[in-house]
């Protein structure tokens, strides 16, 4: 899936989509519209629908798509499988980066890029070039060499693991990433480090989507439109200013979101 | 069975030895195993009598080597082709031991001997010809790396016998690979003695083509100070058990055993150990790992036995288990006798299938998931291969494995 798209074309067009997993319906109708260099906040309690969202844009094979549609650069995606929508450029960051003891980062980080890379009908890289690669992106994460050698994300700190994660996004270059939660866990160092990276690596081309529970993140990285979802929905929308709004009086407020819906 | 008749007649055997004598005598009065006894009563009848049914190859043929050696100074010895070794060096010599030396040894072995749990050794010594029987002993240091191959021909079985004394102070690396031609039968049969303060990093590479068939023993004992560390593989056999007996004899010894087995379409592949600590202070630590795909059988069956005088044991057992299809099957049953009242010792078991998460996560890296299966059975083999003493620049093992899963 080549992009044809004009710049005044979304990235990414969710209508109407609901999810079930085991039959129990997770989300119910959610539209969402990110256009490029937009960055977008999802905001909500626990369980309330937002990673099963991330999950389900990245092809997640344990949820049914139910209802609605998701159009990735203009085309319909919902029978793609994960690794075809990664490679056509949607990136998720992951909440709890899984470990896989035994497979090298570095060998990991390259394999990745170059599925990409070979999808963009760019050169795949050998090892001695994906390393200079790799150095270069690892400065933007703050991140020793040292980690290129372990095993992915086994024995990582929390925040080693969601740095992990930004160096991946900025290794495949996607046009769009979900970032899941990438804040939790961090100190407010770490947290500033993810934050630049990050912001250093999402352009007028790109489009963003923080899922997020705290406008710590917010304060680093300033969305457009914040939304608010709750039960599987999105209740509101609004812009940066909704999450302060939110942060201020709590969840509790959204519920009269609910009852006026 | 062919065989099991000659052995019933005792006709087959000219100019008998006296082990031979004393191998068929106790196989004589009860020629198979017992299927109901706890070792025997998952192995597959039709596949052990399929084993049975080729007749005995005395006569070698000329063995494939999968990979050329890794150094000039690698010794690498043929069971049945290039026998003859003695070696005396500066810091090492590597001996054969006399025919004397060899008769002792067996016969003390054999008089240990339980017709069901020593089966496959007896079949060995009552069927194992001179010329199939390798004899060492090893002393002094800087020993190069040993390669010792075995091998059965197609449409005939095999018996080759290895048996090794590796004399004080004196460290080795052996790496021991066992091969099946296609519609044959190996018994392998390997006896390893380590005195006081030898250590001995061992591989055991097995893997046959269509309808091998393979019965590997091993018998260690181990004197106090001595370090005894496994690593094995089994693959590609119709039929394979690996028979692992380890005696710590006196005790404050140390050993450590990672195998695996990995079985397809309709194959069986067992692994049974038996570890003795006959005294105190004695240590293992052994994990093994079964992979189980299509419609085939993986068994382990793990001993570990601390008598009263083995105070102070510390000792683990781990099975690992992964089932990658739904007609599969894999048994597992790791066992502590223990009656030592202070002691460490720990067993543990899991069946699983690839982890769906881990799969996930590569895929949205846009790793497909044929190559994310087979990333996570690499990180599955590693912790397995990376401990068996074999050279890895030359004879790439794990990709072979990963090509053929």
């Amino acid at each position: 899936m080549q992009s044809k798209m004009k710049e005044s074309d979304p990235i990414l067009e969710v209508k109407n989509l609901s999810a079930s997993t085991d039959n129990l319906p997770i989300l119910k109708g959610v539209s969402l519209t990110v256009f490029p260099g937009e960055i977008h906040a999802i905001m909500g309690r626990n369980g309330c629908g937002k990673s099963t969202f991330s999950k389900i844009i990245a092809g997640h094979p344990s949820y049914n798509i139910t209802n609605g549609d998701i159009k990735f650069l203009g085309e319909n995606i919902n029978s793609l499988e994960p690794e075809e929508r990664s490679q056509s450029g949607i990136f998720l960051g992951f909440q709890y980066p899984i470990e896989i003891p035994g497979v090298s980062n570095l060998e990991f980080l390259r394999v990745s890029t170059n599925a990409r890379r070979k999808f963009l009908n760019k050169e795949e890289l050998d090892t001695f070039d994906f390393e200079e690669l790799v150095k270069e992106k690892l400065e933007i994460v703050k991140m020793d060499q040292a980690f290129l050698s372990r095993s992915v994300n086994q024995g990582f700190s929390g925040g080693e693991k969601k740095r992990n994660e930004i160096l991946q996004m900025a290794l495949l270059e996607p046009k769009i990433a979900i970032l899941d939660e990438t804040d939790s866990g961090l100190d407010i160092d770490a947290l500033r480090i993810v934050a630049s990276g990050i912001k250093r690596i999402s352009n007028s081309q790109t489009g963003i989507i923080l899922i997020t529970h705290y406008q710590r993140l917010l304060d680093e990285i300033k969305p457009n439109y914040v939304h608010v979802m709750s039960d599987g929905q999105i209740i509101k929308t609004g812009e940066s200013d909704l999450a302060l709004e939110l942060e201020k009086k709590g969840y509790e407020w959204t519920d009269n979101f609910i009852k006026e819906t | 069975m062919e065989i099991i008749d000659k052995i019933k007649t005792n006709k087959s055997i000219d100019n008998q030895t006296e082990i031979k004598k004393i191998c068929l005598d106790k196989l004589q009065s009860s020629p198979l195993p017992n299927p109901r006894s706890e070792q025997w009563r998952l192995s597959n009848k039709s596949k052990l009598s399929n084993f049975l049914d080729y007749s005995v190859n005395k006569n070698n043929s000329k063995i494939d080597i999968p990979y050329p050696k890794n150094s000039q100074s690698t010794i690498r010895l043929i069971i049945g082709e290039n026998c003859q070794i003695n070696l005396i060096e500066k810091n090492y010599s590597i001996q054969q031991l006399s025919e004397d030396e060899l008769q002792k040894y067996i016969k003390e072995q054999i008089s240990f001997f339980n017709q069901n749990e020593n089966w496959s050794d007896l079949l060995n010594l009552s069927l194992s010809c001179q010329n199939n029987i390798l004899g060492l002993k090893i002393n002094g240091s800087k020993i190069p790396p040993i390669e010792i191959f075995s091998h059965a021909s197609s449409n005939s079985l095999n018996a080759k016998t290895l048996i090794i004394f590796l004399e004080k102070n004196c460290n080795v690396e052996l790496l021991q690979v066992n091969l099946g031609e296609d519609n044959s039968s190996l018994s392998q049969a390997t006896f390893f003695c380590l005195e006081k303060n030898s250590s001995l990093n061992h591989g055991v590479v097995s893997y046959g083509v269509n309808k091998s068939n393979l019965l590997n023993s091993l018998n260690v004992i181990q004197q106090k100070n001595s370090e005894y560390n496994l690593g094995s593989l089994h693959f590609k056999f119709n039929y394979a058990r690996f028979e692992i007996r380890i005696k710590q004899s006196e005790g404050n010894a140390k050993t450590n055993i990672k195998g695996m087995q990995i079985t397809k379409k309709d194959e069986q592949i067992s692994t049974y150990t038996k570890i003795d600590f006959d005294g105190p202070n004695g240590f293992l630590d052994q994990i093994n790992k079964s992979l189980a795909d299509d419609k085939s059988h993986a068994i382990f069956e793990g001993s570990i036995i601390v008598p009263k005088i083995a105070q102070k044991t510390d000792a683990s057992q781990l099975s690992r288990n992964l089932l990658l299809s739904n007609l599969a099957q894999i048994d597992t049953k790791p066992q502590l006798e223990i009656i030592a009242d202070d002691v460490k010792c720990k067993h543990g078991a899991t069946i699983s299938q690839l982890n769906e998460e881990e799969l996930f996560y590569m895929r949205t890296r846009g790793i497909t998931l044929k190559e994310a299966s087979k990333l996570q059975l690499s990180s599955y083999f590693q912790e397995i291969i990376s401990f068996i003493p074999v050279s890895k620049d030359r004879w790439d093992l794990l990709d072979k494995l990963l090509n053929e899963n």
